[in-house]
């Protein structure tokens, strides 16, 4: 598939942030089942000083400074790929032999993957979570196994509700009202496969969506999404990763699907949120954000305006601030 | 750990005031298990001419099981049956007297031979902890968890030979961990092979991925490292955890040591302690060498402010090397490079000595909610333009499970043995590991392997022989189904120490022994000559003395410090770091860098202080207006009440007085100084103690006091006649006219105390931006509401002008558009009029820094010119027009100007955001 993805962000100022700095986290990956054939990424106001880097993990990320007084900041990335279709992986690896050969032993040899087995700032180690994804695991049942009936059952068990939870919610918060957003959800699938030895990362991205059948897609009507990526020893090397979606119980090799997008991975949220910020002044602000994603091949790249998803925030004072602007799927 | 934030601040303005409070490491110890070489003390008879005192000390016994410093020696379990090995044959009155040679000799030149004579010094020495307290900690009466800084009057003698085993062991562990942190940020060969297990590393929240693959600038990532040392029955040395991200007490044991040293001049000769001050300058020497200028290097202490519980070490310490002593909101990146803002723009920091822990470093990477750090400071970091030391990312070496893994790493790493043994570990999250471990849990300790993290399970420290049965199964439990989290590490008694006890007054001391944990510290040492990293180890260090038991819990409650005093067979050195005499050069330096969080402070103070005269005129004048005899004018009212809203006396919504005369008037009391929410004058006399307790070594003494006492008084007033149910307009009066009293004496000591630099001259600004904005708005509205037009607002005007007894001694009755612009606009006599305050103002405006000389800036231009204005002009009406339009303008442009001065103030001295008004570097 053929997919543009337009992110656009605003944030409006009240009264004006007189310096900021911020990373961005917007530009696709390349991997095996996507390719990035353009990508921009366009502020306004100017920024005094800009530069991408690649993360610890491999992501691209954006650092950029304004030191101007300015009331409104946009930042909009516009980003083609092309998405290809694989075939699901194949393995009878059973969970307990992928988690034995992870634990430290003195001098046996050392996984990378190893690192995402660890509790993470959005995904502490608890009991709980143990608790919850224990069922999913058989005894000799296969990693991949596991983890699609894991996936299976928070679809199952959870209820997507936009408004129930923050960007900052506790992944043990979302367990236990059994509702969150898609965020929520790969947090707790992470902290499952976790507590049980497995390594899973967070992954970042956008999903095509479809309007209902006769209606007109509209613009920012879509949003930022997030799912898993788990490990599985036995594939062949560079190949390992495999995606799993649990708000929409969909799975595959690189990616859930071709009508995915896959930004950027990391341990947890934290570590790849879209942009994130530090502003001295603007005692409040109003952000705004509009996705849009569509199949530039397909027929159905027809669009029409939309409102954006707008929420208001406001701080108790000015002074330096941090903010950080999430998943919303 | 992050104990509160408090936010202060109007609408226009906040400042975050972080907290935060770092516990020292949770002392531990283990069993014997004699490794190293055993000392050879030389045991001399004391000379018996001190009847008093020595007879004390041959009463001071270490208690059974610990090792005694006085004699070198275990004092046998009494009657027990381990009495009987050969090094435990001590036996009653005869070993007593066998001192240490070294402490034989503290003893005979401790020139005081009687209880009283050491109960004088004990006091002398806390008279002197106090009264460096007063100098140093600035803050003791800010809320915060102050307090005063224990200090034993003996102190801890090291003898040569254990000096230098420990100095060789704690060098040789610096080569290791330095050797640790670059694999971890470099090719993580010690974790593919095994040696290392990744828990330890990529499952530690202080492993920071930022910093992966980073070389730090100069190449070296740990400058200062400090390690906890215990002594075993055995004599020997023993690791029992390191600092690595902001150790504490390189200041305090300076401290220690000018006091201690100064009690026993004599005995601190005759025993040639080593002296500390040229390893404080070999760490400055190097600090400046590996960071980007070289020898010219600005570094600057990074402290998370006086909030912090060792705020006072940060300021020594500071003072000590003569570094800029800085938090976080005063420094800035641009451009990947750090600065320091100042008055005089943005001067560049080369290096910096950190305080503060690393996750709270950049907020912009690492914790967000930090305000303690500098956004994009790693960054700069990583881009090789600024010196951290240490470097970020070292908090994983501080794991007490880690401790188990050196000795493999060493032989790996430097094929070399450790020579200072750490007490043995085990990291339960080894399967093999845990197994040993939870067969031995009676006699050892329990501790977190993630101190302190809140995504793993963290606990107190705890010991094995301390619990039951059942406990002991409950913590097996635990360690089995999260082995990773938990780390067991022998048990061992401490060493004990002499110290001294005052009784008190009419009561002689006494002697008695403690427990010692001592803390040493390696520093940066440039490089030796093959160009690898050196360490030099601080000879002295930092003595933590328990509290009255032996048991180590107790180490943190009541525990104590003393000095160390590390002997040396060779010469003493008597570097000094004293200040040599101040030259023109380093005066000039001092005055440049005002730094603009001082001054944004000091601004502050200044439109508080005038915003609480203001508005505790203005609540005054209201309620006069409408308790009198007359019924105060539609406009009248109309204004007060448009005037009470504009200044926040009552919020918005409430009934005005032309509808609702007592609603109104009953709000304007009860907000006045409500306990919570308060949004009038109280809430502008608090935020006046708030900045000033930010400012306060600018401030005298008095004019401190004042500003306390006058925040109490309101209310403490305020809420006793609330609870009485009786706070009536009356009361109310008067306790405004208290408080204007007190206002009054706080102008005074600002316009008549305070030195008048650039920092002053911003207080200045601040007032009149202030009352420029009040006055001017207050004036605009008389006329909008008809007021000035009517009897009672025409002398409502003037006392809120303050200006009633000039106006009359002038134009007595008359009611005068002309008379009263005259007065309130024109004169130039009168410090309430709008001409001496736009004037004073563009006055202070030009002569404040970065001002071009002999010019009026750009900022004061701003202002409008009172030498322009015309009274005939400003007062004409043109037929069937509203009066005076000219004036109104004039009114409105002031109004406006205050806004705009105040706006390009703060990005010009304070953010630094002026697009071109920056000026970077000198």
């Amino acid at each position: 598939m053929l997919l543009q993805v337009t992110h656009h962000t605003r944030y409006d100022y009240q009264p004006a942030v007189e310096t900021a700095q911020h990373v961005a986290y917007l530009q696709p990956l390349q991997h095996a089942g996507q390719n990035l054939l353009s990508h921009t990424l366009t502020i306004h106001p100017q920024p005094a000083q800009q530069r991408n880097t690649l993360d610890v993990y491999g992501n691209t990320r954006s650092f950029f400074s304004l030191q101007v007084p300015h009331p409104v900041l946009e930042v909009q990335a516009m980003s083609i790929v092309s998405t290809s279709a694989h075939a699901l992986p194949e393995s009878e690896q059973p969970w307990e032999q992928l988690r034995d050969r992870l634990r430290y032993q003195a001098h046996t040899p050392f996984e990378a993957a190893s690192e995402f087995v660890f509790a993470s700032p959005f995904v502490p180690r608890r009991q709980e979570f143990a608790g919850y994804a224990r069922p999913s695991f058989g005894a000799g049942a296969s990693v991949l196994d596991v983890a699609v009936d894991l996936m299976e059952r928070i679809h199952t068990d959870f209820i997507y509700e936009s408004e129930s939870t923050q960007i900052n919610t506790p992944a043990l918060q979302a367990l236990e009202q059994r509702k969150g957003v898609c965020q929520d959800f790969a947090h707790i699938m992470l902290a499952g496969l976790r507590s049980m030895g497995l390594p899973a990362r967070y992954v970042s991205g956008y999903l095509l969506t479809q309007p209902a059948p006769g209606e007109v897609k509209l613009v920012g009507s879509d949003a930022s999404h997030a799912w898993v990526s788990v490990y599985v020893g036995d594939l062949p090397e560079g190949q390992r990763w495999v995606d799993l979606d649990p708000t929409n119980n969909r799975w595959g090799w690189f990616a859930p699907g071709v009508d995915y997008v896959t930004v950027a991975t990391g341990r947890d949220f934290g570590d790849v949120s879209p942009l994130r910020g530090v502003i001295h002044g603007g005692a409040s602000h109003t952000l705004t954000v509009g996705v849009t994603v569509e199949d530039i091949r397909g027929d159905n790249h027809q669009s029409a305006p939309a409102a954006e998803a707008t929420q208001t925030q406001s701080q108790s004072q000015g002074g330096s601030q941090s903010q950080s602007q999430g998943a919303i799927i | 750990m992050v104990a509160g934030f408090a936010r202060l601040g109007a609408a226009w303005r906040g400042t975050g005031l972080a907290c935060k409070f770092r516990a020292p490491g949770a002392p531990c110890a283990g069993i014997l298990k004699p490794v190293n070489s055993s000392l050879d003390p030389l045991a001399v008879n004391s000379p018996a001419t001190d009847a008093d005192v020595l007879s004390q000390a041959h009463l001071c016994m270490a208690a059974a099981g610990h090792f005694d410093e006085l004699r070198a020696a275990v004092p046998p379990k009494a009657g027990g049956p381990n009495s009987a090995g050969p090094e435990s044959a001590i036996n009653s009155v005869a070993a007593r007297a066998d001192f240490t040679g070294a402490w034989g000799q503290f003893f005979a030149n401790m020139e005081a031979s009687t209880s009283a004579e050491l109960d004088s010094r004990a006091a002398s020495l806390q008279r002197q902890i106090r009264d460096n307290g007063v100098t140093y900690n600035v803050y003791a009466d800010a809320e915060g968890p102050q307090r005063p800084w224990s200090l034993d009057l003996f102190p801890l003698v090291v003898d040569a030979p254990s000096w230098q085993h420990i100095e060789a062991g704690v060098q040789q562990r610096m080569r290791l961990l330095e050797a640790v942190m670059a694999d971890v940020y470099g090719p993580q060969t010690f974790l593919a092979q095994g040696l290392l297990p990744p828990a330890l590393v990529h499952g530690h929240p202080g492993y920071l991925r930022a910093m992966a693959g980073v070389r730090p600038v100069g190449g070296r990532h740990l400058h200062v490292t400090a390690f906890d040392l215990a002594r075993g029955p055995d004599g020997n040395w023993w690791v029992v955890g390191q600092r690595c991200q902001a150790p504490s007490g390189l200041g305090y044991l300076l401290e220690n040591r000018l006091a201690v040293s100064r009690q026993f001049p004599q005995a601190f000769q005759a025993l040639k302690v080593q002296r500390l001050a040229s390893t404080y300058r070999a760490l400055m020497d190097s600090l400046k060498a590996h960071s980007p200028a070289g020898a010219d290097a600005h570094i600057a202490l990074l402290t998370p402010g006086p909030y912090n519980e060792t705020y006072f070490e940060h300021a020594y310490l500071a003072r000590y090397l003569g570094l800029s002593l800085v938090e976080g909101s005063d420094l800035i990146v641009r451009d990947e490079r750090l600065f320091l803002k100042t008055l005089r723009g943005l001067v560049p920091v080369h290096g910096l000595l950190k305080r503060v822990d690393d996750q709270y470093l950049d907020p912009l990477e690492l914790r967000p909610d930090s305000t303690l750090g500098v956004p994009g400071l790693l960054q700069a970091i990583r881009a090789g333009n600024v010196l951290v030391a240490n470097a970020p990312g070292s908090a994983f070496l501080e794991s007490p499970a880690l401790l188990g893994f050196l000795p493999a790493l060493a032989q790996h790493a430097l094929g070399e043995d450790l020579r200072l043994p750490a007490l043995p570990t085990w990291w339960c999250g080894e399967r093999s590991a845990m197994e040993d471990a939870l067969s031995r849990l009676r006699e050892h300790t329990i501790k977190p392997t993630y101190p302190g993290s809140a995504i793993h399970t963290s606990f107190e420290s705890v010991i094995g022989n301390t619990l039951g049965q059942t406990a002991l199964d409950a913590w097996a439990g635990r360690i089995m189904r999260q082995s990773e989290d938990h780390t067991v590490q022998a048990y061992m008694p401490l060493s004990q120490m002499p110290t001294w006890h005052s009784a008190g007054p009419g009561q002689p001391g006494a002697m008695v022994a403690r427990s010692v944990l001592l803390r040493v510290f390696a520093v940066s040492d440039g490089q030796d000559a093959a160009g690898r990293p050196r360490w030099r180890v601080l000879p002295g260090g930092l003595a933590r003395v328990a509290g009255t038991s032996a048991d180590i819990a107790s180490m943190q409650r009541g525990g104590s410090s003393a000095d160390v005093w590390a002997l040396t067979e060779g010469e003493v050195d008597t570097t000094t770091l004293l200040p040599a005499a101040l030259t023109p050069a380093v005066l000039a330096q001092r005055k440049r860098l005002v730094t603009s969080r001082a001054a944004e402070n000091l601004y502050w103070l200044g439109r508080y202080t005038e915003r609480s005269e203001n508005t505790a005129r203005l609540a005054a004048l209201t309620l006069d207006c409408l308790g009198g005899e007359e019924q105060s004018s539609a406009p009248l009212l109309q204004w007060l009440s448009q005037m009470a809203v504009a200044n926040t006396l009552v919020l918005p919504g409430t009934p005005s007085a032309v509808q609702a005369r007592r609603v109104f008037e009953r709000t304007l009391v009860a907000s006045l100084a409500s306990a919570e929410g308060a949004t009038s004058v109280g809430f502008n006399v608090r935020a006046l103690k708030m900045t000033a307790a930010t400012v306060r070594e600018r401030l005298s003494q008095e004019h401190w006091h004042t500003i306390v006492r006058a925040e109490e008084t309101l209310f403490h007033q305020s809420a006793r006649l609330a609870a009485q149910g009786d706070y009536a307009p009356a009361q109310a009066l008067r306790v405004l006219g208290d408080l204007s009293d007190q206002l009054a004496a706080i102008t005074g000591a600002q316009t008549d105390r305070m030195t008048r630099d650039d920092g002053w001259r911003l207080l200045s600004i601040g007032r009149h931006v202030e009352r420029l904005h009040f006055l001017a708005s207050a004036l605009a509205r008389s006329f909008e509401t008809g007021a000035v037009d009517t009897d009672g607002g025409f002398e409502a005007l003037l006392t809120l002008f303050d200006s009633t007894i000039t106006f009359h001694a002038q134009y007595q009755q008359s009611r005068d558009i002309a008379a009263l612009t005259d007065l309130l606009v024109l004169d130039r006599d009168n410090p309430r009029s709008l001409g001496w305050v736009a004037h004073t103002l563009r006055g202070r405006l030009a002569k404040l820094a970065l001002s071009p000389a002999g010019e009026l800036s750009s900022m004061s231009l701003q202002v409008p010119n009172p030498d322009s204005w015309d009274l005939a002009q400003l007062c004409e009406t043109p037929e069937g027009e509203p009066s005076a339009p000219a004036l109104r303008n004039l009114l409105d442009d002031l109004s406006e100007c205050a806004f705009a001065v105040s706006e390009d103030i703060s990005t010009t001295y304070f953010t630094h955001s002026g697009q071109t008004k920056q000026s970077v570097g000198t």
